[in-house]
């Protein structure tokens, strides 16, 4: 839904780039019609590629009986009885209109008005849902609350230098649909440029929140679409986003991660697009670099934990890729959960990495990409091959797989720890310990009958998390704030009281002088963001240290 | 004009790749750490590794410990549109890190592979039929080795799985130590075969473990270079166990042998690494213990063959 307008309005030089989506729209969904005709420009190409997209339409549409369902099947119905005697101009005609139907419906649109009203009232309201007893105070506020709450660290600085010399291509880690708009508001309020976002459909069904995402430049992706020449589509409009300097926000994980852990094997997907539009670029004879920003959304509490870990747990094959009924579309788990965030000092962390180029290499203030030796060096010679510069599929394709790499080494080195995650995982070895030789799905089903002494477990804990802070001060991790100062009670009372508030099973309960371990499901969840790490901070007693191997082993192929 | 190939360490094997790129009708810019002579048109000796600056591939063939300070060195003179290919069967560290990974830590070149397979420096020099497989996710890179050394007589394969190439080459330069103790102890094709199946597939686990593909094992990098190893193609690694099995200690070995055999230090790596991780590695364990010694053969092969058999 668009809100009518009057007077077109015309960006002025001091808006970001998004501000002039609108008026590049039409052109830019044109370029990507053009561009995928040229790559379908024979005929067997066009007619397989055009079956392609009908046997995947019809898969899809076939179940549904709603009306725009069967508008569809008729129309793809029709292309497949067609598509074989068509003559040439036929096929391309049809692959035509096909792309330039499904470029419609991915290309975003920004409206400036809905934007400010958005960036005035949207954290006022969050803000009121976390603290209601401070919403008139806040709303009068502007909202200013929320800085405690979500933190922002990192080299934003930098990076607000660089959004001014290049195209920025963030990526964050995925846990929660609140991720996109956490970061949102961080990018708003650290100064930085609002970007361009690739949401997945799914997110449009909610009116309220598909009406600010599509106003506000995010593109729809529907990952139901399985057509290979909608994936080109996608990708030929997000690198033609980038190519023209509109700083881009992905989640290269894909989806929200399941397990709890930080994504370990990223296939970029979209992201990619950023080494294909640098090229391309560079090819032109343009000049603008682009940065890669990897970033951490840590979360003391995740709105979707209990569903993310369970769909986890469930058989591989059957685990669903896109989940509709979770926590996130239902309103009196939101409550709950932003009624526990108020006994946080600080309930989510969203943490930048130092900018990369392309090519993995480090960037300085000014934003030229950097060699080991701390040399400056022109990132144009990596699309460069025997004296000329020019696009090359294969080449990009490894360029970007190399940058999958790079970025989840980031992730796990700008990892913030947060107290929910420490406590599971101590908890989770002292399981772990418990339950020698067995597979996880055995020792998950130990609910209740793990009891950990309170004076052992307090020692263990502080123990732990010095490992912890000594793992930060060789940079291997980041531990927050107010963990690394806290007293283990201290910090182990208040990951009891925020899972106890919000989740609807008990994690884990006190009885006299032990704690017992209610939900290993979720213990599990919370813990494997530390699990990458679980050898280091084992400490000195053999029998953790099997464990820590243990549970280092279940993250599987690093 | 094609560009110079460029090559970093004047031992047997760099002079072989020199000869063997010279033959194709190629410049080569040869770096070696001490002057030498060599009495071949089209190869260059320097000893200045900035002169390597105007090759396009430059292949590295030092040994495994010298890689990072010469890639380091060499890094300084080199940008993105270099490409680099090691020949080593080393890896680097605790975590079994390959050589290409280091190459693309501390240089700026992004384009790099590892040349492997049953290619030894004797029959590249006299250019019998052969061949050899790069892993590298550029399909330039496979190209430009191809192009520099490949031909009639040496095909060069390729594959994408870089460190399956990098660790099945370093697990055979490892078996390849114990195959040459097992024959000098006396040891039949038979008990040959099973240490070298065995080890392999201790090599699969691993490299599952790092995001190998398993049949990358089975190829040129693996199972090939194996064949060749068991099958004596004068390479240094059986010297070695021969010399370890008539009772010299690790240093004595190196020295009779003459070359720098990668395969004792990552038996010792790949033990750590999989004790860490949890993988069952027994002839890499059995392989620590033969190269620290005061173990007779007869007890670590007794020690292996009472471990329970299940399935393959």
């Amino acid at each position: 839904m668009r809100l009518p307008r009057l007077r077109t309005y015309v960006p002025k030089p001091t808006d970001p780039k998004i501000f002039w989506i609108n008026s590049e729209r039409t052109d830019m969904v044109q370029e990507v019609v053009r561009r995928i005709m040229e790559r379908y420009e024979a005929d067997e190409s066009a007619e397989l590629i055009v079956n392609d997209a009908a046997y995947h339409e019809l898969r899809r549409l076939e179940p549904r009986t709603d009306d725009g369902a069967r508008r569809g099947l008729d129309y793809w119905r029709g292309v497949i009885r067609r598509v074989g005697r068509m003559s040439s101009e036929g096929k391309h005609e049809t692959l035509r209109e096909i792309t330039l139907r499904m470029a419609l419906d991915v290309a975003g649109n920004f409206d400036p008005r809905v934007y400010r009203f958005a960036a005035r009232v949207v954290p006022s309201l969050l803000t009121g849902v976390m603290k209601p007893s401070k919403l008139v105070q806040t709303v009068l506020s502007r909202g200013a609350n929320l800085d405690d709450l979500v933190r922002a660290e990192g080299p934003i600085e930098k990076i607000r230098r660089l959004q001014e010399k290049g195209t920025l291509v963030l990526v964050p880690t995925h846990s929660s649909n609140l991720d996109s708009l956490a970061i949102a508001w961080v990018l708003y309020r650290e100064g930085l440029a609002p970007a361009v976002y690739g949401a997945g459909k799914n997110l449009f069904t909610n009116p309220i929140i598909s009406f600010f995402m599509h106003n506000l430049g995010a593109y729809r992706v529907d990952r139901r679409i399985k057509a290979q020449i909608y994936k080109d589509v996608l990708k030929t409009y997000s690198s033609i986003l980038i190519e023209r300097g509109y700083h881009s926000l992905f989640f290269p994980g894909g989806t929200r991660s399941r397990s709890g852990a930080v994504e370990r094997h990223l296939k970029l997907g979209l992201a990619g697009t950023g080494v294909e539009a640098f090229a391309r670029n560079q090819a032109r004879g343009i000049q603008r670099p682009v940065y890669f920003v990897p970033a951490t959304i840590n979360y003391a509490l995740v709105l979707e934990a209990e569903t993310l870990i369970d769909d986890h747990l469930k058989e591989s094959g059957r685990a669903r890729y896109i989940i509709e009924d979770d926590e996130f579309s239902r309103l009196e788990r939101w409550i709950a959960f932003f009624n526990r965030l108020q006994n946080l000092e600080t309930a989510c962390v969203i943490r930048f990495a130092e900018p990369i180029d392309p090519f993995c290499n480090p960037v300085d203030d000014e934003g030229h990409s950097l060699t080991p030796d701390g040399r400056r060096i022109d990132p144009a010679s990596y699309v460069t091959w025997r004296g000329s510069r020019a696009v090359d599929h294969a080449r990009d394709a490894a360029y970007t797989r190399d940058l999958g790499h790079a970025i989840a080494e980031r992730y796990v080195s700008e990892t913030v720890i947060m107290p929910t995650q420490l406590v599971a995982h101590v908890i989770f070895r002292r399981l772990v310990r418990a339950t020698p030789g067995l597979d996880l799905f055995s020792r998950l089903r130990y609910r209740g009958e793990i009891a950990i002494p309170m004076d052992e477990l307090l020692p263990e804990l502080g123990e732990t998390r010095d490992a912890l802070v000594a793992l930060e001060q060789r940079g291997q991790v980041h531990v927050n704030a107010p963990l690394r100062k806290a007293t283990p009670d201290r910090f182990f009372e208040r990951a009891l009281a925020a899972w106890d508030g919000y989740h609807q099973r008990p994690v884990a309960r006190r009885t006299g002088g032990a704690l017992i371990m209610e939900d290993p499901n979720l213990i599990l969840f919370y813990q494997n963001r530390v699990r990458d790490f679980a050898v280091e901070i084992a400490g000195a007693n053999p029998a953790d240290r099997i464990a820590a191997r243990d549970i280092l082993a279940m993250g599987g192929a690093r | 004009m094609s560009m110079a190939i460029g090559i970093v360490g004047a031992g047997g094997f760099g002079r072989a790749l020199a000869l063997a790129a010279a033959r194709n009708g190629r410049q080569v810019v040869l770096w070696s750490r001490q002057p030498r002579e060599f009495k071949a048109q089209q190869i260059r000796i320097t000893t200045a590794v900035g002169d390597l600056a105007d090759t396009e591939l430059i292949f590295m063939a030092v040994p495994s410990p010298h890689v990072e300070s010469v890639a380091r060195e060499l890094g300084r003179f080199l940008d993105g549109s270099h490409l680099i290919v090691h020949v080593s069967r080393g890896l680097v560290g605790p975590d079994l890190f390959t050589l290409s990974e280091l190459l693309r830590r501390v240089t700026p070149v992004r384009r790099v592979g590892g040349l492997a397979g049953p290619l030894v420096a004797a029959g590249l020099a006299d250019g019998q039929p052969g061949g050899g497989i790069v892993g590298t996710l550029f399909p330039e890179v496979s190209n430009a080795v191809r192009e520099a050394i490949g031909g009639p007589r040496l095909r060069i394969y390729g594959t994408d799985d870089v460190v399956g190439v990098e660790l099945a080459s370093a697990f055979v330069g490892m078996v390849g130590v114990a195959l040459g103790y097992a024959k000098a102890a006396g040891y039949g094709p038979a008990t040959l075969a099973v240490l070298a199946t065995r080890a392999m597939a201790e090599a699969v686990r691993l490299g599952e473990r790092r995001g190998a593909q398993e049949r990358t094992f089975a190829g040129l990098a693996g199972m090939g270079d194996l064949i060749a190893a068991v099958s004596e193609d004068g390479r240094p690694e059986l010297a070695l166990g021969r010399a370890l099995f008539e009772g010299a200690n690790v240093t004595e070995a190196a020295t009779k042998t003459g070359a720098y055999v990668e395969g004792v230090a990552i038996a010792k790596q790949v033990v750590e690494y999989a004790e860490r991780h949890g993988i069952e590695t027994p002839i890499a364990t059995a392989m620590t213990q033969l190269i620290r010694g005061g173990v007779d053969p007869t007890t670590i092969v007794t020690r292996l063959m009472a471990r329970p058999a299940r399935r393959e």
